[in-house]
C-alpha cells in the first residue's frame, strides 16, 4: 500500500489549510479576479438557478463545457475539484443504490446521469465565482445591492476568522495526537486508523467552539470601539467604502460573450 | 509650571461585575492629565483592566454591573455618551490584540476606524499610522501572515489612525522578545513626544516603566493607593513588593543593601551608584561541562516551508545539535528565528525536509507524533490549545488513561498536589486565570512522563509573581524529566534556570554556550536580538563576577564588602 503512504504525505492538514485559504481569499490573479464582483454575482445568479429548469441534453452539455473552460481559466484548486467530484460520484452511487434496493432497474442510469451533469454545472459555476471573488469585494458588492451592513460585515468577518479557526483546529488535533494513542495496527483497509482520525476530528470541535466563543468577546468590543455601528447608520460612509467598485469594458464584454454563448447553445438545441 | 488640562477625571468610581460578590473598583478617584505617559500597576485582580475599560465607556455600556460615580473623558461624561462617539478620542489596544484585528489586510485594518467615522482622508490616516509603527512594507499583507510582533504593532496602528488624544494599552510587551519590546516602547515614545498623545499602559515590567514612563499609578483592591512620578514611585519598594510587583533588579539590590534613597531605577543610575562600591573581584568564566550521553541528536536538519510555492523559505538550516541528560537548555533568539519550529521538529510535529534525528540513538526522523510522545513531551505556548477535556483532572489523566497505565489516579493526585491544582481540579481549564492555566499545562506535561520535555514560552503573558512561581515549578519538573528544552524571550529565566543556551538567528545556530558566556558576547547578543537581564548588565559594567539573580549579587556583594572591611582593619 505504498500509495497510501504517498497520499498521507501529500494530504497533510497544512496542505488542506493552504488550499482552502488560497481559494477563499483568491490570492492568485486570474481573469475573474479582475471583474467587478457585482457583475460576477449577477452572472452567478443565472447559472445557479436556470440549469435546474433545463432538460435538453445538448444545452446541458453546452453549459457543462462552458463551465469546464471557465474553471480552467479561474485556476480552481485541485483539492476543491477532487472533493467536488467525490461528492458527485458518491451522490450517483447512493441514489443508484437506493433505486436498485427499492426494486428499480438499470433504466434509472440515464436520468441519474443528466441530473449529475446539472449538478456539475451549478457546482462548477459556484466554485469558479467564489474562488475568484475575495471576501472584501463580496461583502462590498452585497452592501451595494442594499443588504444590511451587519450582514455583509459578518460575511467578511467569517472569512477573516477562517484562518484563525483553521490554525486553532490544527493545534487542538495536535493536542489529541500528542497525548492520545494511535492504533498500533492499521486494520482492514486502514479501517482502525481512519476511525481513530475521524474520532479526533469530531472530538476537536468541542474545544474549538469553546475557544472561539471566548475570543469573540474582544472582537465584539473592538467592533464598537472602532466605530462600526457608527458607520452602519451612515449612508455616506457606505458610498466611500464601496466607491472603488467600478465596472469596466471587460465586465460588459464578459457578459456579452456569455449571452452569445448561451444563445448559441440554445439555438443548437433547436437544430438537433 | 505649565497648567495641564485633565483628560480623565474619575470621581468615586465604584463597579461590580454582574454575578460577582466583590466590588472590583471602590470609590476610585483619580485624574490623568494631558501629556502624561502613565503606567498603571497593581496585583492580580486590583482592577487595572476594569478601570481602563471605564475610560472608553465599555463600562458601563457593555458590562452591565453595579456602577456608581462618574468618569469624564476630555470633559465628556462617559455614562451618557455612547462608546462609538467616545472612541474618537481614545484608542484602546487589548491584551489579546489578535482578536481586535478585524480586516484581512494590514492597510484595511489601519483604515477601518477613520473610514467608519466617514473621514475623507481615511487612506492617508491609515498610511500615516502604518508609517509611525514601521509597517509600511507589509501594508498589503494578510494579517495572519504577520508575526506576533507585527500584529501587535498593527493593533496599535489601527488604534492611533484616528489620532486620539489618549491611547490605552493593556500589557504591551507580554509576548515579545526584548528587541521587539523595545521597538513597541520606542513607537509609544514617539507618539508621546512627537504627536502629543497621552499614553496609559498597564504594565508590570518595571524596567520599561523606569525607562519610558513619566508617572506611575498603583492600584490596590479597587482604589488608587498613590500616583507619583516614576522615580519616586519605584522607590516605594515595600509598597510594590507587598503587591507582588517587582521593582527593577537594580532597585531591588539597592533596597536590600539599604543604600541611601533615592534608589537607582535604571541601569545607568545603578552603574553610577555602584561605581564606588567596595566590591572588586576578577570575574572567572565558567565553560560548558563536558556532555554526558546524548538524549536527542540532530544532524544537519533543514526545513523548507511552502515547498510547492515560489516564495518558499528556509526556516531551519544546517541544525546539528546534541541534547544530553540532565541538561536544561534555553533556546533563544528573536520572534521568527525558528525556535518554535525547532521544538516542533524534535517533537515530531513538523518533519524536516532533510537531515536525521536520533532519540536515544534510534533514528526517528519519520515516526508519528503519537509514537514520539512516549519520549518527548511538548507544551504549547498558548495553554488553551492544550485543553481538550472539560476539567483539570481529566486533562491531566488523558494521556495516562489512553495508555491504560495502572493506578494512574494515584499519579494524577500527586501531580495535582505538586502543581497546586487540588482545589480547582473539577473546573474547566479554559476558565482559569493565566497563571493557573500555565500550571495545568505544566502538569499535563509532567503526566506524560517524557524523557525530554519541550516548552514553548512557558512564562509569556504572566505577571512577575506568577512567573516566579512557574520558575519554582520548572525546578520541580526536573524530578520527572531528564532533559528540558525551553524556547523563551525571558532572559531572567534564561539566566536563573538554564545550564546551556542555544541562540538561533534566521534558522541557524548562532551560539551554543553557558548563559554567562553568551551574555558577555556583545556581537552574538546583537545578532540574535537578545539582551542580558539588568543584573547581568550591571555585573558586566562593574567588572565583578557573573550573577544570574538579584540574590546572588547581594550575597556576593555582602561577602566581598565584609572581607574588604576585614582587610581594611588589618
Amino acid at each position: 500500500m505504498e500509495w497510501v503512504k504517498k497520499l498521507e504525505n501529500k494530504l497533510s492538514l497544512e496542505y488542506i489549510k493552504q488550499e482552502l485559504l488560497r481559494t477563499a481569499f483568491s490570492t492568485e490573479k486570474s481573469f475573474f479576479t479582475q471583474l467587478d464582483p457585482r457583475i460576477l454575482l449577477a452572472w452567478y445568479s443565472y447559472f445557479a438557478i436556470v440549469p435546474w429548469f433545463i432538460y435538453e441534453h445538448v444545452t446541458l452539455v453546452g453549459y457543462l463545457l462552458f463551465m469546464i473552460l471557465l474553471t480552467i481559466i479561474a485556476r480552481v484548486s485541485p483539492l476543491i475539484l477532487t472533493v467536488l467530484s467525490i461528492g458527485l460520484a458518491g451522490e450517483i452511487l447512493l441514489l443508484g443504490f437506493i433505486a436498485l434496493f427499492f426494486g428499480g432497474d438499470l433504466s434509472i442510469v440515464a436520468p441519474m446521469f443528466w441530473l449529475s451533469i446539472k449538478l456539475a454545472v451549478i457546482s462548477l459555476a459556484s466554485v469558479t465565482v467564489f474562488s475568484s471573488i475575495n471576501p472584501e469585494k463580496f461583502s462590498d458588492a452585497l452592501l451595494r445591492f442594499g443588504v444590511p451592513a451587519q450582514f455583509s460585515f459578518s460575511v467578511a468577518y467569517a472569512y477573516r476568522i477562517l484562518p484563525t479557526l483553521l490554525e486553532e483546529f490544527q493545534q487542538i488535533i495536535l493536542s489529541y495526537r500528542l497525548r492520545g494513542l494511535a492504533p498500533s495496527k492499521n486494520g482492514v483497509l486502514y479501517f482502525r486508523k481512519i476511525y481513530y482520525y475521524i474520532m479526533i476530528l469530531i472530538k476537536s470541535f468541542y474545544p474549538l467552539i469553546l475557544n472561539s466563543a471566548k475570543r469573540s468577546r474582544t472582537t465584539v468590543e473592538a467592533l464598537e470601539i472602532k466605530g462600526f455601528s457608527y458607520a452602519a447608520k451612515d449612508k455616506r460612509v457606505l458610498k466611500m467604502k464601496t466607491s472603488y467598485l467600478q465596472t469596466s469594458q471587460m465586465d460588459w464584454l464578459f457578459l456579452l460573450l456569455t449571452v452569445c454563448y448561451v444563445v448559441i447553445v440554445h439555438g443548437l438545441q433547436l437544430i438537433f | 509650571m505649565t497648567f495641564r488640562k485633565p483628560l480623565i477625571e474619575c470621581r468615586d468610581l465604584t463597579f461590580r461585575y454582574p454575578g460577582e460578590e466583590h466590588f472590583i473598583l471602590k470609590d476610585l478617584t483619580c485624574t490623568i492629565d494631558e501629556g502624561e505617559f502613565l503606567a498603571i500597576i497593581g496585583g492580580n485582580g486590583s482592577g487595572k483592566s476594569t478601570l481602563c475599560k471605564a475610560f472608553n465607556g465599555l463600562i458601563p455600556h457593555f458590562y452591565v454591573g453595579d456602577y456608581m460615580g462618574q468618569v469624564k473623558l476630555d470633559g465628556v461624561c462617559t455614562a451618557t455618551t455612547d462608546v462609538a462617539t467616545l472612541s474618537q478620542s481614545i484608542g484602546y489596544v487589548y491584551q489579546d490584540f489578535q482578536n481586535q484585528l478585524l480586516r484581512p489586510t494590514a492597510i484595511e485594518d489601519a483604515c477601518f476606524m477613520p473610514l467608519n467615522y466617514g473621514l475623507d482622508d481615511y487612506k492617508e490616516r491609515g498610511l500615516w499610522a502604518l508609517e509611525v509603527t514601521g509597517l509600511l512594507d507589509v501594508q498589503d499583507e494578510f494579517i495572519w501572515r504577520l508575526s506576533g510582533g507585527q500584529q501587535h504593532l498593527l493593533a496599535l496602528a489601527s488604534a492611533i489612525a484616528m489620532r486620539p488624544k489618549l491611547l490605552v494599552i493593556d500589557e504591551p510587551i507580554a509576548q515579545l522578545d526584548p528587541h521587539h519590546a523595545e521597538q513597541i516602547y520606542e513607537v509609544l515614545k514617539k507618539l508621546h513626544t512627537d504627536y502629543g498623545i497621552t499614553i496609559i499602559v498597564i504594565e508590570h515590567h518595571t524596567d520599561f516603566i523606569a525607562n519610558y514612563c513619566s508617572h506611575v499609578m498603583l492600584l490596590d483592591e479597587g482604589k488608587v493607593l498613590w500616583k507619583k512620578e516614576t522615580v519616586g514611585a519605584l522607590n516605594c519598594v515595600e509598597d510594590l513588593l507587598a503587591r507582588n510587583i517587582f521593582p527593577p533588579q537594580v532597585t531591588q539590590i539597592a533596597h536590600s543593601l539599604q543604600l541611601a534613597q533615592p534608589y537607582p531605577v535604571t541601569l545607568q543610575q545603578a552603574i553610577q551608584t555602584f561605581k564606588t562600591s567596595p566590591w572588586k573581584q576578577q570575574p572567572t568564566v565558567h565553560h560548558l561541562p563536558t556532555q554526558s550521553t546524548p538524549m536527542v541528536q540532530l544532524n544537519n536538519i533543514e526545513l523548507v516551508y511552502n515547498q510547492r510555492q515560489a516564495n518558499n523559505k528556509l526556516v531551519l538550516q544546517n541544525i546539528s545539535l546534541k541534547l544530553c541528560q540532565h541538561e536544561h537548555i534555553a533556546l533563544v533568539g528573536n520572534n521568527g528565528a525558528g525556535k518554535s519550529t525547532l521544538l516542533k521538529v524534535i517533537a515530531g510535529i513538523v518533519r524536516p525536509t532533510s537531515g536525521q534525528m536520533y532519540i536515544r540513538e534510534q533514528l526517528i526522523t519519520k515516526a508519528a507524533p503519537e509514537k514520539l510522545a512516549q519520549d518527548v513531551g511538548f507544551i504549547f505556548q498558548n495553554p488553551e490549545e492544550m485543553f481538550i477535556e472539560d476539567s483539570v483532572r481529566k486533562e491531566i489523566s488523558f494521556y495516562l488513561k489512553s495508555r491504560k497505565v495502572d493506578n494512574y489516579e494515584i499519579h494524577v493526585d500527586e501531580l495535582l498536589k505538586t502543581f497546586e491544582l487540588v482545589d480547582i481540579q473539577d473546573q474547566d481549564a479554559r476558565l482559569l486565570s493565566g497563571g493557573q492555566q500555565r500550571r495545568v499545562s505544566l502538569a499535563i506535561g509532567a503526566a506524560m512522563r517524557p524523557k525530554i520535555l519541550l516548552l514553548d514560552e512557558p512564562t509569556a503573558n504572566l505577571d512577575i509573581a506568577t512567573k516566579q512561581h512557574v520558575l519554582t515549578l520548572l525546578k520541580e519538573l526536573k524530578k520527572y524529566v531528564q532533559t528540558i528544552v525551553i524556547a523563551t524571550h525571558d532572559m531572567e529565566l534564561v539566566a536563573e534556570w538554564s545550564s546551556r543556551v542555544v541562540v538561533l538567528s534566521n534558522g541557524r545556530i548562532l551560539a551554543d554556550d553557558t548563559s554567562e558566556r553568551i551574555f558577555q558576547n556583545h556581537s552574538i547578543m546583537a545578532a540574535g536580538h537578545i539582551s542580558a537581564p539588568q543584573i547581568v548588565q550591571l555585573t558586566t559594567a562593574l567588572e565583578v563576577p557573573y550573577c544570574a539573580s538579584v540574590s546572588l549579587f547581594i550575597a556576593g556583594y555582602l561577602q566581598q564588602s565584609e572581607r574588604g572591611v576585614h582587610v581594611g582593619m588589618g
